[in-house]
């Protein structure tokens, strides 16, 4: 129904005129994407706003999935790959909606910053020459500060779209990377681009953050070299990570003894985080069970308070990792300190004899919690529950719909949710815009009178 | 010929302004640099005899082990640095041109 958009237009809006879409996905995370594929499928033209240099969210940075261990990046790339290419779907990266406004006919206007990649993206082949002559290397942000990567890059292997992005805050302006390029695509003139799409609902999938290492100070995390967060080991057990084997940060020695410490950042009141992150339990014992495979030798142990394995498969899931050798210690860890070869040492109360024990490990990882991503009150007008996740007025009902007609909500935006759960969202975020979509068509053909009246937002 | 000596002097005009705007990340930046390079130069040279793992690399260079660990991811990821084998739990690296040789 739709023309194919002008590649120009998605990568290189400093030439893109206003855009009329149907749906405005906000957010290019594993939700937003499946938000984006279904609508798209559906004949609607969607623009996907993402504010990174490329979308896949937090998913493409995870090793494997649970639990089926199929490979995260073997599942998120191809649909990374169907939303670039898409006929129906403008994909816009490095881009924040800045304002979000009803438009007067049932409709909402967005106001979008488009902010510089200082690359002309239609030259750009991502060949990254220009990273390997930058002369600085930066911690980088994807490899959780493990691995290095340069003020010019392409943000990582599978990224897509594939084109270099410039860390502005952390280039020399040398001009070795002009100098390098092969297709005159570095462009230090580009500056901030703002336009505006006008589109009939509003998909917001901006997904969630982690409880920072440092959060629980008697973890150590942060401080102690050899205490790190779950998102971390996922980079480490990841083919395209930092080391390309699964070492400690000290010294790169090979782990023979991880252990886990879970609800390090859920079910605490101390931090405010009441709640249970869902996903906790159920990635540890993956890692667990593919540290098992990498390393044969090591000795896996994770402490626990309970253990949660409500989804389909789950329960074997974690039966199978208990007959793979896997330690189970029912306690709760209260602190962790180090010896002097940055060992971990481990101070725990076992709840079956109420005994404090000391145990030392080689490498101690904490399952780090969900905590609310983007605060989508100042702009979307969606205030947040008491939990900080989007609040959702009828969750039984209308589990996506947000109070405001049109706007919806999908993903780890609205709450703690695993991958499963969150392509199930996406898609219920999907219909719910649909048929948001199809009664303002019906109001609109029916005359000006019949459509809905819209809440300011 | 005129067109181009306009554009040339737009660009310098556009580099300078950029460079005006940004002196601060610059001068930062330009202080990690040289702090890298420095650091750079001595794991080279602790790893000029041969290959090394990161605690007989931290050794002879006197850095700390973390600190050589990442140094040496840097260079593994942009082919000055490659891995050679395992000495126990622990992986050895070499400078490309001295496993080249």
């Amino acid at each position: 129904m739709n023309s194919r958009p002008d590649p120009n237009e998605s990568e290189n809006p400093m030439n893109t005129p206003d855009l009329k879409v149907d749906a405005l996905v906000v957010g290019g995370g594993i939700a937003g994407m499946q938000s984006a594929l279904d609508l798209a499928d559906q004949g609607y033209r969607v623009a996907l706003v993402e504010k990174e240099a490329s979308i896949g969210g937090k998913m493409i940075m995870l090793s494997k999935v649970f639990p089926t261990l199929d490979c995260c990046s073997c599942i998120t790339t191809p649909k990374m790959s169907a939303v670039a290419h898409h006929d129906n779907i403008t994909l816009l990266t490095t881009c924040d909606v800045q304002a979000l406004h009803t438009n007067g006919n049932g409709g909402y206007t967005a106001k979008v910053q488009q902010n510089p990649r200082y690359i002309d993206a239609d030259a750009c082949t991502g060949c990254r020459q220009c990273e390997y002559v930058c002369p600085i290397d930066l911690p980088a942000s994807y490899d959780l500060d493990m691995g290095a990567t340069r003020a010019i890059r392409v943000p990582f292997s599978t990224a897509v779209p594939q084109k270099a992005i410039i860390d502005i805050e952390h280039c020399l302006l040398c001009g070795k990377c002009e100098k390098a390029c092969p297709t005159d695509a570095v462009d230090f003139s580009q500056q901030p681009f703002t336009f505006n799409i006008e589109t009939n609902a509003v998909v917001l999938a901006t997904g969630f953050q982690t409880t920072p290492t440092d959060a629980k100070r008697e973890y150590g995390g942060g401080k102690l070299l050899n205490v790190i967060d779950a998102l971390s080991m996922e980079r480490l057990l990841a083919p395209t990570g930092p080391y390309g084997h699964i070492l400690r940060p000290s010294d790169g020695k090979e782990p023979e003894s991880i252990a886990y410490v879970q609800c390090a950042g859920s079910r605490d009141q101390s931090l405010g985080v009441p709640y249970c992150s869902r996903v906790c339990c159920m990635y540890a014992i993956k890692q667990a069970m593919l540290l098992s495979g990498a390393l044969p030798m090591a000795d896996i142990t994770i402490y626990y308070m309970d253990i949660r394995t409500f989804g389909k498969g789950y329960e074997q899931f974690y039966q199978n990792a208990k007959a793979m050798g896997i330690e189970f210690v029912h306690g709760k860890v209260a602190r962790i300190d180090e010896d002097s070869e940055h060992n971990p040492v481990i101070r725990v109360e076992t709840i079956e004899n109420g005994r404090i024990a000391e145990r030392t490990h080689d490498l101690v990882v904490l399952s780090v919690g969900m905590l609310p991503g983007e605060n989508l009150g100042p702009i979307f007008d969606v205030q947040p529950a008491d939990d900080g996740f989007a609040a959702i007025p009828d969750p039984t009902l209308s589990p996506s719909a947000t109070g405001h007609p049109g706007v919806f909500v999908t993903g780890t935006a609205s709450g703690p949710m695993d991958i499963v759960d969150s392509i199930i969202m996406a898609g219920a975020a999907a219909a719910q815009a649909a048929a948001y979509l199809e009664t303002m068509r019906s109001s609109v053909a029916a005359g000006p009178t019949a459509i809905p009246e819209v809440a300011h937002v | 010929m005129t067109q181009d000596k306009e554009a040339a002097r737009a660009r310098t005009a556009m580099l300078k302004k950029l460079r005006e705007e940004h002196k601060d990340t610059i001068e930062h930046t330009r202080v990690l640099l040289k702090k890298q390079q420095e650091i750079r130069r001595i794991i080279s040279q602790a790893m000029k005899d041969g290959a090394g793992t990161v605690p007989e690399i931290a050794g002879a260079s006197g850095l700390p082990a973390h600190e050589v660990l990442w140094h040496v991811t840097a260079m593994k990821k942009y082919d000055l640095v490659t891995e050679t084998g395992r000495d126990g739990d622990y992986y050895r690296y070499a400078l490309v041109e001295e496993a080249s040789q």
